[in-house]
Order: structure tokens, then sequence, then C-alpha cells
């Protein structure tokens, strides 16, 4: 129940960051209007980023993780909840690495 | 009155149902902190002040992976940069409250709780209380979550066996796959798709993500057309 002091660096530098996006955008709009095209930017880079986090694991993964996109996918493109398809998704790795060994 | 206690009662309330969401999300990143290596008060620390579940679960499985400081922050900007957007559109209603009241409004927001207040915005609801209490019934949850699932941890024998490794990328996908809403996003998209699959094969490590988020803002910025 400790936290240790060589993480406190780290966990200080990402509240910063975290708390800069919150309040960045409502305390720039006093200067700027965000352009269409930054606009489009702001809204792409999300998927852009989740992206950046399924590729290496589909590079790295096998049958089970595949399986578990599929599912996912399907699930969110059909429910529209992200909760159910993601804890879905992860059930279907969980069964396949079980049945798979 | 355009920050009351009534306001950020009504906030409180209305935002419930979303509750048992976050708080599911919240214990499963609790059992994925303890597995990468985070204490319990670690965990708690991290869910209070950075307070954005797919920015956690990306830091801490990048931590694991050897991530440092730069990476982290690079991670968490590009993973919250959606917040910009989510801030500058609450500008004109937020800033009818007073600064402290704002920005303390903005570091509890959350995208359920910023979608929700949105909608009640346009439905009328114009006290910025409303705001800063949906948020308070998102943070709860997050923070309580995060202390069940890092606790309960000790009775989780491997984390790979329920696919908890598995946790982020689910979420991403998941919620990738409901933000693509038309033909306009798969561009982006695609860009995106390549950059992550070369910088992966070149430098693996949590670089990927931050070059993918780039790769793809740049070409939505990019491209002629303007955004729809």
């Amino acid at each position: 129940m400790t936290v240790r002091m060589e993480l406190l660096p780290l966990l200080f530098a990402v509240t910063i960051a975290s708390f800069a996006c919150r309040a960045g955008g409502f305390w720039l709009m006093r200067f700027v209007s965000v352009t269409p095209r930054v606009q489009a930017a702001l809204r792409a880079a999300p998927l852009a980023v989740m992206i950046g986090i399924v590729v290496p694991a589909a590079l790295r993964g096998g049958v089970a993780e595949w399986l578990g996109l599929a599912v996912t996918a399907v699930l969110m493109r059909l429910t529209r909840r992200d909760l159910v398809a993601a804890l879905s998704g992860i059930a279907t790795v969980a069964v396949c690495r079980a049945a798979l060994g | 009155m355009s920050f009351s206690n009534t306001g950020l009662r009504r906030g409180y309330v209305a935002a419930q149902p979303l509750a048992l969401g976050v708080f599911i999300y919240a214990v499963t990143f609790g059992l994925l902190a303890r597995a990468t290596g985070l204490s319990i008060a670690e965990a708690m620390l991290m869910s209070a002040t950075v307070y954005s579940g797919s920015a956690q679960t990306a830091t801490v499985s990048g931590m694991a992976a050897g991530a440092g400081i730069g990476a982290s922050v690079a991670t968490i900007l590009m993973l919250n940069a959606r917040y910009l957007l989510y801030g500058a559109a609450l500008r004109p209603w937020l800033a009818q409250a007073s600064p402290t009241q704002a920005y303390a409004s903005l570091y509890f927001l959350g995208d359920s709780n910023w979608v929700l207040a949105m909608k009640a915005h346009a439905n009328g609801e114009s006290d910025a209380g409303f705001v800063f209490g949906s948020g308070i019934a998102m943070f709860i949850p997050w923070v309580g979550g995060t202390l069940v699932g890092s606790v309960a941890t000790e009775w989780v024998a491997d984390p790979k066996v329920l696919g908890l490794d598995f946790l982020l990328v689910g979420f991403c996908m998941a919620m990738g796959t409901g933000l693509v809403k038309s033909r306009h996003d798969l561009l982006p998209a695609a860009v995106a798709i390549v950059v992550a699959i070369g910088v992966d094969r070149l430098a693996p490590g949590g670089w990927t993500i931050v070059a993918a988020g780039l790769a793809g803002a740049f070409t939505a910025f990019a491209r002629k057309e303007d955004a729809a």
C-alpha cells in the first residue's frame, strides 16, 4: 500500500498532461476559433490512436486475439455499447486460450 | 444563477445510470494496473489524478513495456486530445461560471458525462453546476472501482488466463469501431494503420501509438475537403 518515490515524477507528468488536455480546449477558446482543419485533426486523432494500440496487438496475436477483435467489432456494430463489446471480446480471448491450451 | 447546488445535484442524479459501466471499467483497470506492477495506492493515485480509462490503461501497459516519462506523456496527450474539443465545446456554457468552478468541472470531465451534459444543454439545461455534478458522479465509481479491482487481484492468479492483457486492445477496438461514422473517417484511419504497421516493424514500443495518432491527425488536417 505504498507509492514508490521513483514513480512520482512520471505520475506527476502524466497528471499535468491529462489536465492540460481537459483545460486546454476551454482555455484556448479565449484566443482562437478552431478552424475546420484543426477540428478535423482533433476529431481524427482518437481513432488513429486506437489503431496504434490495436495494430501491434493484432500483428503479435494468434487465433484467440483475432477472434476477440472480430467479436468486439461485430458486437460494437450491433449493440453500440463499448463496454459490452469489449468485455465480450476479452471473454472470447480468455475462452479461446483455455480451449486452445 | 449560472452555477448552483441544485444544478450540481441535477447533474449528479442524471449521471447515475452511467455509474455502473464506469465502475466495471475501473475494476478492470485496477486488475490490469496490479498485473503490470503498480501498488494499490499507485493505481488509485493514478485514477484520481489522470482520470481517463483509455489513457491510464495505455500508460500502465507502456510502463510495463519500459516506457519512460516522454513516451507516457505523449501517449496521454494523444489519447486525451479529444478533451481539447470537449472543453472548447463547453466554453460558451462554462464561461458563465467562475474560473475556479469552470476548471474544477473540467478536472472531473469524462467522455460519458460530457455527452450527457451536451445533451442536457441542448434540451435547455443552463446551470453549469450540471457539468460538475455529473463529473463527480463518474469520478466516485472510477476511484472506487479501481480500489475494488486492485484489491481483487490478490485472488486472480494469472491475468492472461482472464484475457486482461487484452483489456486495452478490446476497448480500443470497440471505441474505434464506434468512431467510424462516415466515409470521411476512413482515409485518416487507413494512413494510421499503415504507419502503425511500419513503426511497429521498425521501432516496437510505446511510440507506435503516438506515430499512428499523429499520422491520422495530420491526414485529416492536410486533406483539402473540409470536415463534414
